[in-house]
């Protein structure tokens, strides 16, 4: 994770940004505070990175990149104004052991925010954000298939905003945000499916952080809840509404280490 | 039509990548051709596939390309047509590629040029002008560029018309069991379509097409101003004039009389008085040749090519011997020629065939199913048989076209 102290909502790249909405600083530090200090009880080891004046945004550590065991694959990212902190994530990544693996140059590909594991694939979105040439590239340098999803609601330009995986046999899922074919690659690919509705997708219920049995989530509806709680899951609401002008909730905010595939 | 070579790789099955760009491409209006798949060995290799996209012009090609990178589809990488040139006139280099009458286009410091005269067992010459053009064996000269290999050279089937059409003109079939009538309708109307959009007509008549007493309706339709161009042999042409002058065809008179006694050798004294004035033009405007279609050419300035063959007797001056030179020259008449009409022949027409690009309308008429089979099969891609008695053909061909 990266703290916020230079977070706010500096330029407008994505449908949730106004640059006349002022993010309250404090309230910012607040939440990430707790954010962090939730994801520790459940179990978690937070490790951080510097934050960067000048690139509010890299706060949002889900970005970064891809990881996979010791290999971390830099993000490239779509817009001018985040491309400044890809040198400090993979500053971070070096010092930290991880090798180095570039994706090639023309393209873009905007990291776990974009690409998640779900048994031994990465589900990758594209089109708003990450490039789907990307992908065979990304496959390579990564060890790992990688299965696309085409985003097609550029509210819910990241992956992470319409797909989470739960366990071995479960997601929650947003269809909707996906094109047809999306919608039928991760039908065939996820057994147990919890889809959300327009309503529970805008309020980023999707962005939520799995530690073992415990779900971490900006909001939590009472069916959603139910349903989580039925299948074994310990359920955390942590308010991030600062983070959410910026079009970004929990997940956002992390980026896993751990990550082991296939 | 303009096309280019997509490549998508990765997990294309299982992504449902190759189903959705094949989507793509058709939903745009366009076309594709799979050149190559290649599927992965387990579920964790990935799979290839390289697809031939076909768009109607090279806005909507490109245009096409663009959203066809957004799911990952990228161009083929390709390289230049490699050259060698000739050492020797008339020989080609080693590997040298070989033709096909399709449309073909050569890639030239990056860029496709179209081959501009099609014609298929040729060769592939890169003019220093960078003028691209087949040419036959015979006719290379020594340090001419020859395409050779395969790299950078594609060539474009031609467009399937789609939708129903009643009679399917545009495969290649033999129509023994279809309305005459209507068949031949359906060519009248292809050849004023030919024409009216400034294409030419090419009439390729054999012998039995003046037996038959057909001659006098093709020389009503080059009377009328519908045949452009004619390739024939000297036996077409002498009993043509024979028909004309004699009033018999290999000795038979039309007139359905008994044949006069000597009558075979009528062809030979006609030859012989053309040899006396030196040409078909001559015999006319010296008044003895006064009619059929050989007349009907020279006072329509009507140009025929007729070239030679070993079992001729003569043959008619006009008559070109060396078959190559004959080829040659009906090479030369070729730029234009839209619509082919091939009529009781075999040895011409197949000539002709083998000299047409692909995409010419060709029609071939014979009583004979198995030479009308062969015809049509040999470019494939726009003929039509017809299995009928030609001068029945062509004196309702006339009659529609020159009534």
């Amino acid at each position: 994770m990266c703290p916020p102290e230079h977070f706010g909502v500096l330029y407008e790249i994505n449908p949730w940004m106004h640059q006349e909405v002022a993010v309250d600083v404090d309230r910012a530090r607040d939440q990430w505070e707790t954010l962090a200090s939730t994801l520790g009880d459940a179990g978690a080891e937070v490790e951080t990175m510097a934050p960067q004046p000048g690139l509010p945004d890299i706060v949002f550590t889900a970005n970064a990149g891809i990881v996979n065991r010791d290999c971390f694959v830099p993000s490239r990212f779509r817009h001018p104004q985040r491309q400044g902190e890809s040198p400090h994530y993979t500053a971070w990544f070096a010092e930290h052991g991880f090798r180095i693996a570039e994706l090639p140059g023309s393209v873009s590909h905007e990291g776990a925010g974009d690409a998640l594991p779900f048994r031994s694939v990465l589900l990758s979105g594209y089109r708003f954000r990450s490039d789907a040439a990307a992908h065979v590239a990304l496959s390579e340098l990564a060890g790992v298939p990688v299965r696309p999803v085409e985003l097609a609601d550029d509210r819910f330009y990241h992956l992470d905003l319409t797909f989470c995986p739960l366990d071995e046999r479960r997601a929650l899922v947003a269809p909707a945000a996906w094109d047809s074919y999306g919608r039928k690659v991760v039908e065939a690919l996820v057994p147990e499916p919890l889809p959300l509705d327009a309503d529970e997708t805008a309020a980023f219920v999707a962005n939520s952080v799995v530690v073992g049995t415990n779900i971490v989530m900006p909001a939590c509806p009472a069916r959603i809840g139910r349903q989580l709680e039925a299948w074994g899951f310990d359920v955390v609401v942590v308010d991030v509404s600062e983070f959410q002008k910026a079009g970004g909730a929990c997940r956002c905010l992390t980026l896993a280490l751990d990550v082991a595939l296939p | 039509m303009a096309s280019e070579r997509v490549e998508v790789r990765g997990h294309i099955i299982d992504s449902l990548i190759l189903a959705k760009v094949l989507d793509v491409i058709l939903d745009a209006g366009a076309d594709y051709r799979m050149v190559d798949v290649e599927i992965g060995r387990t579920s964790a290799d990935p799979s290839r596939a390289v697809i031939e996209v076909q768009a109607p012009d090279e806005e909507l090609l490109d245009r096409l390309l663009t959203e066809l990178l957004v799911h990952g589809a990228n161009r083929v990488a390709q390289a230049d047509a490699a050259t060698v040139a000739t050492d020797r006139d008339g020989v080609l280099p080693e590997g040298f590629y070989s033709t096909t009458n399709l449309p073909t286009q050569v890639r030239i410091h990056g860029r496709w040029v179209d081959v501009e005269n099609p014609e298929m067992d040729c060769a592939v010459v890169v003019r220093p002008d960078g003028r691209v053009r087949t040419e036959p064996m015979h006719r290379v000269r020594a340090g001419d560029p020859v395409v050779v290999g395969r790299d950078g050279v594609r060539v474009q089937a031609l467009e399937r018309p789609r939708g129903a059409n009643p009679f399917e003109f545009m495969t290649s079939e033999v129509s023994s069991e279809k309305p005459k009538d209507l068949l031949v309708a359906e060519v009248a109307d292809r050849i004023r379509r030919a024409k009216s959009m400034g294409a030419k007509v090419l009439v390729v008549p054999g012998p039995a097409v003046v037996h038959t007493g057909a001659s006098p309706h093709l020389a009503r339709l080059v009377r009328a101003g519908w045949v452009d161009v004619l390739f024939a042999g000297n036996g077409f042409a002498t009993h043509d004039i024979e028909s004309n002058v004699v009033g018999t065809s290999l000795g038979v008179p039309l007139t359905g009389e008994t044949p006069p006694e000597g009558g075979h050798a009528n062809h030979l004294r006609v030859i012989n008085e053309v040899r006396r004035r030196g040409s078909i033009a001559a015999a006319v405007s010296e008044g003895w040749l006064t009619g059929g279609t050989m007349f009907e050419c020279v006072q329509r300035a009507v140009p025929f090519v007729l070239g030679g063959s070993v079992r001729d007797d003569g043959p008619l001056p006009d008559v070109l011997p060396n078959v190559v030179e004959a080829a040659d020259a009906m090479r030369a008449q070729l730029p234009g020629v839209g619509v082919a009409l091939m009529l009781a022949s075999t040895l011409h027409a197949i000539a002709t065939g083998n000299l047409l690009p692909a995409g010419v309308e060709t029609f071939c008429v014979d009583i004979n199913q198995a030479v009308v089979t062969k015809l049509a099969d040999r470019g494939s891609h726009q003929a039509l048989g017809i299995v009928t008695d030609v001068g029945l053909f062509l004196r309702t061909l006339a009659d529609h076209l020159a009534p």
